[in-house]
């Protein structure tokens, strides 16, 4: 079998390729934009939208979770249609259309077969005009939100998830639970819907990817008739931007099982920073590459104490965090949040080696292509695109601009973000830990 | 030369329309030592994925021998290394050009796969081939590669009771057959796993002609055969055993389980009867399928309708069916009462509701319907690189053959509505199902302070 290895040595060709995406903007007579990649190699059409600032921040403190029942019920009938005749329709020509709300916007989804096109449109601008909001069509909704978040209450990831929102944004309105709570969601009524959905999607704060089987001048009548009824300005409270502390913290939940979630938490890096190129590939060899990375290579495959660790930079509208995540057996937490500082530290003691480096970059820029093999995932990478305020052309950007980083570069960042002493901690669990710890009873924004 | 393409082209487009449509175009050919390979082009990007599947799984580990998890044991253990590979370094190498890499065990089959940039698929193929037969298996490795499958376990399964329910459920339902047993593998037996489990199976099962190379993505089976001849077509075919799969016995007491516990915060119904599969009785497959998709296929049709949102005895109500398998299949009711309604309620409920459907058999619209959502969702199915790897990759491992995958639109168009009612009255009639099902009710209880 030794020919196998000569393979493996010859070297990597580096394709210059042209556009990544071939990206069009579409303004309709109307003035409605989207971005559009044209495709027509399958009979199907992906329209994504968003409507920014319209998520769950712009809900009522005591009607948490008002975003996510919007988004659950503008499916459930509108004009002439009932909740059944509107999901017969849909369901009967093979039709997706869905709504989602995020902690900062509100958003949709509509994915149809290239021959049922019109009737799809025709849906999509029946419900964003003239939705019911039935009674009967809420409160089944409020019903159902409610049995997710009781079966989500026996889910430790779930439990640590709320428990982590708690702490990295206690105070900021990015704490409440974008799902809402078991007594919040008993007080939303089809008039709080009635009133969001009037007065927060507008053509002001609207943002659309388009892709698939569908031409540029097709697509600019579309627009039109699904969004130009729309009011044209949104009515929204400014929020402020997160202020991270620099305390160190541990938090844990007790529920009796055999392992920990363990989650870790700092504050991250804009998009639009300088040295966010260089995050990146710090943020892949630290620990979001899963395999290879030094996390999992320390803590998954020399110890054998986790079946996966992985860290991750994400960033919202008015945050930016740096999370991990894990989960060990309960005796070893303290060695696993031992070992993570320790990585954490060497990352910032001394440069990573070139060979890391070099993997980086091929990764980060080779792997792009393998998210466009589907509709509906080039319309989403174009509306993250477009929600971030990224140009179309930001994927070949971003490629030059991981090329020139070195690995200084990559240990500067380190120093800036990898920072053990204001890291915090959060546990799910009965875990053996010789930290001092601040012991949570009840979980935030649950019950 | 224009001429006669344009004369060849015209003949083809007859041919197609002659002949039932195929879904994927999918095309495939057999390795002197008797490996099967499927090429499933599709040029939308430069990439493909890469995948070998083993016709083999959880459901073939030795019964009896007080270990369990074997098989997906030795998935994790194919990535710690071979003659030519270190221990890790595959998964890195991937990662190192551009690509991504998994893994994944069922109880019928096993699957390994690649996406990577098309230029990159040689050295790929060249990788997965090395590892059909050179696995190396270093002790150290096992050491510390058990303790992350009972991590994972306790991931999966032992931090949340729901799955702990649904894992009693499965064994029950399918006792003394191979699929009662979990395929993570029992928590107490996974720690017996040793190095001779693993290298047996290993040995048993892992051969070239006891697996299938799919690839999909921008190349044609005149690509990809050249390479499949240099690196899967050297490793030597040799005999591998029948698959042994018991039918699981039919008792005269039907199952009831109440699992009560301060851990839960939510009632939930759930029921599961066993069913043929689509190697055991296709016909009845494929009628069970149209069947679900009738009663079940999503918020429009009858059973939501009806137990949802009209009679409101319901927060959710769903019906399943399970044909993928080698052996038997299975039917699931998962349901959560509406406030108020006791699951003993919800039960009578929805035994009425099939004890009515059985007698009065599917709404012809409703069941024309479903058929047509079912025969549309295969046009969304091309819509990808991986899904129809997937999907064509799942059946052959199964024992399909790949026509059955070409033509299911046709077949799915030939369900009659009396195929579906009469697998409707034979596996889900509450009066006299052909095997009695299990239940299994969650209910929560108060914590005492």
């Amino acid at each position: 079998m030794k020919l196998f290895l000569a393979l493996l040595i010859v070297a990597l060709p580096f394709s210059a390729h042209a556009a990544i995406l071939d990206i069009q903007t579409v303004t309709s007579q109307n003035g409605i934009k989207a971005w559009l990649v044209e495709d027509h190699t399958v009979p199907v059409i992906s329209i994504q939208f968003l409507f920014k600032g319209a998520g769950a921040i712009n809900d009522p403190q005591d009607k948490q979770g008002l975003a996510q029942i919007l988004s659950n019920t503008l499916d459930e009938g509108a004009g002439d249609l009932d909740s059944q005749a509107f999901q017969e329709k849909l369901n009967n020509h093979s039709i997706s259309l869905s709504f989602h709300s995020s902690r900062d916007d509100f958003g949709g989804s509509l994915k149809t077969l290239s021959k049922n096109k019109a009737e799809a449109f025709h849906l999509l601008s029946l419900s964003l005009t003239k939705p019911r909001f039935d009674k009967d069509a809420v409160h089944r909704m409020i019903e159902s939100n409610l049995v997710r978040i009781r079966n989500n209450m026996t889910d430790p990831e779930w439990m640590n998830a709320r428990l982590t929102n708690d702490v990295i944004y206690k105070g900021h309105p990015y704490a409440i639970n974008t799902g809402g709570t078991l007594s919040s969601l008993p007080r939303i009524s089809a008039d709080d819907l009635r009133t969001k959905f009037q007065s927060q999607l507008a053509q002001d704060n609207l943002i659309v990817s388009v892709a698939g089987d569908i031409t540029k001048e097709e697509l600019a009548a579309v627009l039109d008739k699904i969004f130009s009824s729309l009011p044209k300005t949104a009515d929204l409270r400014k929020i402020e931007d997160v202020t991270f502390t620099d305390a160190a913290s541990v938090t844990l939940y007790k529920q009796d099982i055999p392992q920990t979630v363990v989650s870790m938490a700092l504050q991250g890096i804009s998009h639009t920073d300088p040295e966010y190129p260089a995050a990146e590939i710090m943020d892949f060899v630290f620990g979001s590459s899963g395999f290879g990375s030094r996390l999992t290579e320390e803590i998954r495959e020399k110890r054998g104490l986790t079946y996966g660790i992985y860290s991750g930079l994400s960033e919202i509208q008015h945050a930016s965090v740096l999370t991990i995540g894990s989960s060990t057996r309960n005796e070893s937490v303290q060695e696993l949040l031992n070992l993570t500082k320790e990585v954490m530290s060497n990352m910032t003691i001394s440069p990573i080696t070139e060979k890391e480096l070099r993997d980086a970059k091929t990764y980060l820029i080779g792997s792009v292509p393998l998210q466009l093999t589907s509709t509906d995932r080039i319309s989403g990478l174009m509306m993250g695109l477009q929600r971030d305020n990224l140009p179309t052309d930001y994927l070949e950007r971003r490629a030059e601009k991981l090329k020139t980083i070195t690995a200084d570069d990559v240990m500067r960042v380190s120093k800036r973000l990898l920072n053990p002493q204001a890291m915090k901690i959060i546990l799910v669990g009965q875990p053996k830990i010789s930290d001092t710890y601040d012991l949570v009873k009840n979980l935030p924004n649950v019950e | 030369m224009k001429r006669l393409l344009c004369l060849f082209l015209v003949m083809v487009s007859a041919t197609a329309h002659a002949a039932p449509d195929k879904v994927y175009n999918a095309e495939t050919m057999t390795l002197a030592n008797g490996m099967q390979v499927v090429v499933i082009p599709n040029h939308r990007a430069p990439v493909v994925s890469h995948m070998v599947w083993y016709k083999v799984g959880a459901a073939d580990e030795p019964q009896g021998d007080g270990v369990s998890g074997a098989a997906h044991f030795l998935e994790h253990l194919m990535f710690k290394g071979t003659t030519a590979i270190a221990p890790g370094e595959f998964s890195k190498f991937i990662k190192s050009i551009g690509g991504e890499d998994n893994a994944f065990t069922s109880w019928d089959y096993t699957a390994y796969f690649q996406s990577v940039a098309k230029d990159q698929l040689p050295r790929v193929m060249a990788l997965e081939a090395e590892r059909m037969i050179n696995l190396t298996l270093p002790e150290s490795e096992i050491e510390s590669e058990r303790e992350v499958i009972i991590e994972e376990r306790r991931s999966r399964t032992d931090n949340d009771p729901q799955s702990l329910f649904s894992e009693q459920l499965r064994a029950v339902l399918f006792t003394a057959s191979n699929y009662a047993v979990p395929i993570i593998g029992w928590r107490d037996e996974m720690p017996l796993l040793k190095k001779s489990h693993v290298l047996d199976y290993y040995k048993t099962w892992y051969a070239p002609n006891n697996a299938i190379l799919v690839v999909s993505g921008d190349v044609t089976m005149e690509d990809v055969r050249p390479w499949a001849e240099k690196f899967y077509g050297i490793i030597p075919s040799r005999p591998v055993p029948n698959h042994i799969r018991p039918v699981a016995p039919d008792f005269p007491a039907p199952v009831h389980l109440t699992f009560e516990s301060t851990d839960l915060r939510q009632s939930v119904f759930i029921r599961a009867w066993r069913a043929p599969s689509y190697i055991t009785n296709k016909t009845e497959a494929l009628a069970l399928d149209v069947l679900m998709e009738t009663l079940s296929g999503g918020a429009s049709t009858e059973l939501y309708q009806s137990l949802v949102v009209k009679d409101k005895k319901a927060v959710d109500v769903s019906l399943s069916y399970q044909g993928d398998s080698r052996g038997e299949g299975s039917i699931w009711v998962y349901a959560i009462p509406a406030p108020h309604v006791t699951l003993e309620t919800l039960q009578k409920e929805i035994e009425n509701k099939l004890r009515n459907l059985s007698a009065s058999g599917l709404n012809p619209k409703a069941f024309m319907d479903a058929k047509t959502r079912l025969i549309d969702s295969e046009i969304y199915a091309r819509d990808s690189v991986m899904g129809p790897a997937m999907v064509v990759g799942q059946s052959l491992a199964m024992g399909l053959t790949l026509d059955d995958v070409e033509t299911r639109p046709a077949q799915i168009a030939a369900v009659t509505i009396e195929e579906a009612n009469a697998v409707l009255q034979k596996y889900l009639n509450p009066d006299s199902p052909a095997h009695l099902p299990v239940t299994g009710y969650m209910i929560p209880q108060e914590k005492k302070e």
